[in-house]
């Protein structure tokens, strides 16, 4: 099964803001927030991540966010490819199917995180995680959430940006 | 290789836990996809042996298991110890079912075998299209014997993908899989549009919406966050927007049940945040106030522009009517916050002021926190936008009457209108002048303002013969100074005779109607604390024109004239009744 081939394993970190959450934070939300973070795995030579559409792949960099503002290497897995897709198939059926979304709950860092742990036992860095449950502990955050239990980010591999927002 | 089958009953599982009873029991974790196990298993078992006890709970065959730590496939001749597993700690299962999916969701088999395998599964396919591609992962052959015909297959090189349309019902997946393939190889595309199979596809409407919903929701979310942070990067652009907005908004009014729909949106929207906002605020306040969750941090800057805030003591009457139609809204009912109107940049502020600002009773609150962060006022007035809206409403009275006007605070105020219309330049110069401006960012300043009102409200308490029409009910919302010109001249304007104005502005107001002489000693007081701002007009310059008109008409008494028409703060017809009822005839 393991035919001793490694494989690395990188994660790909989004800025959504682009920096406007270091800058507006502390006046929205009362806190400073570095970013609002967006995560993908990528490994084999692919990007994969979790968004309203469920369990999507890419290339490296592919999405409409371009190329990742930062990297962090996860080290290596002896997970081939094809045992990973299993798993990925799996989840898809479980607990990443896209309904399954939540934008704070259970969003794409979510998925990274859990991935992340299956294919080298290392977790993605603690800000990541912790960054929803920051933005809801303020008052700002529990307002919107309702608004927020609503919104998924998918960001895709195609560019189609049709349509404004949906209210 | 596992020596035991894993068929054998307990017994033979207890025999090696009963010899490994020596060795310690870990509890290990072992998680799959879907599922999650505490599984007791000596220490220094081998794989072998975990995998056993793994297949019993998991009801797999044990060669269906893999399992990974820390990144590596534990193999069978493993043991625990090697790979550092303990108690407490977690590891990864992935059951292979024979046709490589977990669950049994795809339909095809294929080869459950070496590295890239075949499509199976809509995942697995990945590889599978890849490979017969020739793209440099897959090596694989095209696909094995074993898959049973599907209609797909008409893709010949591509009948990888067959497994995915038909096997996962996941219609993203194949969406994702298309698009990733499309371009990998773009010669694909004009293969697949040549398929008849695709063309069927094509010409069936509801799959086709399928994919452009899929499209449309996944990216407007994005692109409005996108959108949002653009805008609050360009305050020029965020005009437009807001432009846009506004007209749309008021499209929207226009519809049946519209209105209500805005008011809903409203009030379900921003007065939460709102109220989340006055708790967090330390530094902008306003920043829920525009009614408007994506612009809410930067567009606060121009609706507390117009706020009364600025100098209450100056132009008065403007600002003061504000408020007082403002708080008196408080008690009608909320009108939509953005109806604004008119395509004006302010549209939203005025209305979502008058709403926003007074409904809530944080507004005191809000007011400690402006005296208290005067750093805070002041950048707001600096902003380089807001200096340019400024001068371009001081520069261009139309608009900023529209402004005005279109507020439907004094829809039904023609008195508040005329007052405004008349006050505007003077308020707009006044908002220029550094002095009004240092006013408000004196904390000290603020607070005696605030002081002086309550004492005036005391004193209305007290002694209500003295200052009968001075403050209305509603305004206890504690804007400096605010009620005190009102009380002035909108007051007398809303008594019964008038009969106009929104019910609450006058309700709560006590008749005074009669002592004109002295309200305009309190106009002059008010004009004495505008310092500095000798533009303010005197009544007699202000209503000249109906002074004219009322002349005109035969009422030669100058004195009562002006009187009246200080009492019903201009308006002409109001001012008649007056000078008739005191005339009995």
């Amino acid at each position: 099964m393991a035919d001793g081939r490694s494989f690395n394993v990188k994660l790909f970190i989004y800025d959504l803001s682009k920096g406007l959450a270091r800058q507006l934070s502390p006046m929205m939300l009362g806190k400073q927030v570095e970013g609002i973070w967006h995560t993908s795995i990528v490994v084999y030579g692919e990007e994969f991540f979790f968004g309203g559409g469920g369990i999507l792949s890419c290339f490296p960099g592919g999405t409409i966010l371009g190329m990742s503002d930062s990297t962090v290497d996860l080290g290596n897995t002896e997970v081939p490819r094809d045992l990973f897709q299993e798993y990925l198939s799996s989840l898809r059926e479980s607990t990443y199917r896209p309904e399954k979304y939540h934008l704070f709950e259970h969003n794409c860092n979510t998925f990274s995180s859990e991935v992340a742990q299956f294919l080298t036992g290392t977790k993605i860095p603690s800000y990541i995680t912790d960054f929803p449950s920051e933005v809801l502990a303020t008052p700002f955050g529990q307002a919107l959430r309702p608004f927020l239990d609503s919104v998924t980010i998918t960001p895709s591999g195609d560019n189609g940006m049709n349509g404004y927002g949906q209210w | 290789m596992a020596e035991n089958s894993g068929t054998d009953p307990a017994v033979e599982t207890n025999t090696e836990e009963n010899a490994a009873a020596s060795a310690t029991i870990i509890k290990v974790t072992v998680k799959t996809p879907k599922d999650k196990e505490e599984i007791a298993i000596a220490e220094d078992s081998s794989v072998a042996q975990f995998k056993e006890e793994i297949s019993k709970r998991f009801k797999a065959k044990q060669d269906q298991l893999v399992l990974i730590f820390a990144g590596k496939i534990l193999k069978d001749g493993d043991t625990l110890g090697q790979h550092g597993i303990k108690d407490g700690l977690t590891v990864h299962l992935v059951i292979k079912t024979a046709q490589k999916s977990s669950s049994g969701s795809s339909q095809t088999s294929a080869s459950s075998g070496p590295g890239p395998s075949q499509g199976n599964t809509a995942e697995t396919a990945n590889p599978s299209p890849a490979s017969n591609l020739g793209t440099p992962e897959g090596s694989g052959p095209s696909p094995t014997p074993t898959q049973p015909p599907n209609i797909l297959a008409g893709f010949g090189d591509l009948s990888g993908l067959g497994n995915l349309g038909m096997g996962s019902a996941n219609f993203m997946e194949l969406q994702q899989q298309m698009q990733r393939q499309l371009m990998s190889n773009p010669e694909m595309l004009s293969q697949i549009m040549e398929n008849p199979l695709v063309q069927s596809m094509m010409s069936n409407p509801d799959l086709m919406r399928q994919m452009i919903v899929f499209l449309y929701s996944n990216f407007n979310i994005l692109f409005l966050l996108v959108k949002t942070m653009e805008l609050a990067r360009n305050p020029a652009m965020m005009q437009e927007m807001m432009r846009n907005q506004d007209r749309a908004l008021s499209n929207l009014e226009s519809i049946p049940g519209g209105y209500n729909a805005l008011r809903r949106m409203y009030t379900d929207i921003q007065e939460p945040m709102f109220s989340a906002a006055r708790e967090q605020f330390g530094n902008n306040p306003f920043s829920a106030l525009g009614g408007n969750t994506d612009n809410s941090g930067v567009q606060p800057s121009r609706t507390e522009n117009r706020e009364p805030l600025p100098n209450p003591w100056g132009p008065p009457d403007t600002t003061t009517a504000t408020t007082t139609s403002g708080t008196a809204s408080t008690t009608s009912s909320t009108t939509s916050s953005t109806t604004p109107s008119v395509s004006n940049p302010l549209g939203i502020s005025s209305s979502s002021l008058g709403n926003g600002m007074f409904n809530s009773p944080g507004m005191q609150s809000l007011m400690q926190q402006i005296s208290e962060n005067p750093q805070l006022m002041q950048n707001m007035l600096s902003a380089p936008y807001m200096r340019t809206m400024m001068q371009s409403l001081s520069q261009n009275p139309d608009i900023a009457s529209q402004v005005f006007m279109n507020n439907p605070l004094f829809a039904g105020n023609p008195q508040l209108q005329e007052q405004m219309r008349q006050q505007l330049p003077v308020f707009l110069q006044q908002m220029q002048n550094p002095e009004s401006l240092s006013v408000m960012t004196n904390p000290r300043a603020m607070r005696a303002l605030m002081q002086i009102q309550e004492g005036l409200q005391t004193l209305q308490t007290e002694a209500p013969g003295l200052m009968p029409s001075l403050i209305p009910g509603g305004m206890a919302a504690g804007i400096p100074g605010a009620p005190l010109p009102t009380g002035v001249n909108v007051t007398p304007e809303n008594p019964p005779p008038s009969g106009q104005g929104p019910a609450p502005a006058p309700a709560p107001t006590p008749t005074a109607g009669t002592n004109t002489a002295q309200q305009q000693l309190m106009q002059q007081m008010l004009q004495m604390f505008a310092g500095g701002n000798a533009s303010t007009p005197t009544p007699e310059v202000r209503f000249q024109q109906q002074l004219e008109q009322l002349s005109a008409m035969g009422f030669i008494n100058g004195e009562a004239n002006l009187q009246a028409l200080i009492a019903t703060g201009g308006d002409i017809n109001a001012a008649i009744e007056r000078l008739l009822g005191s005339q009995p005839s």
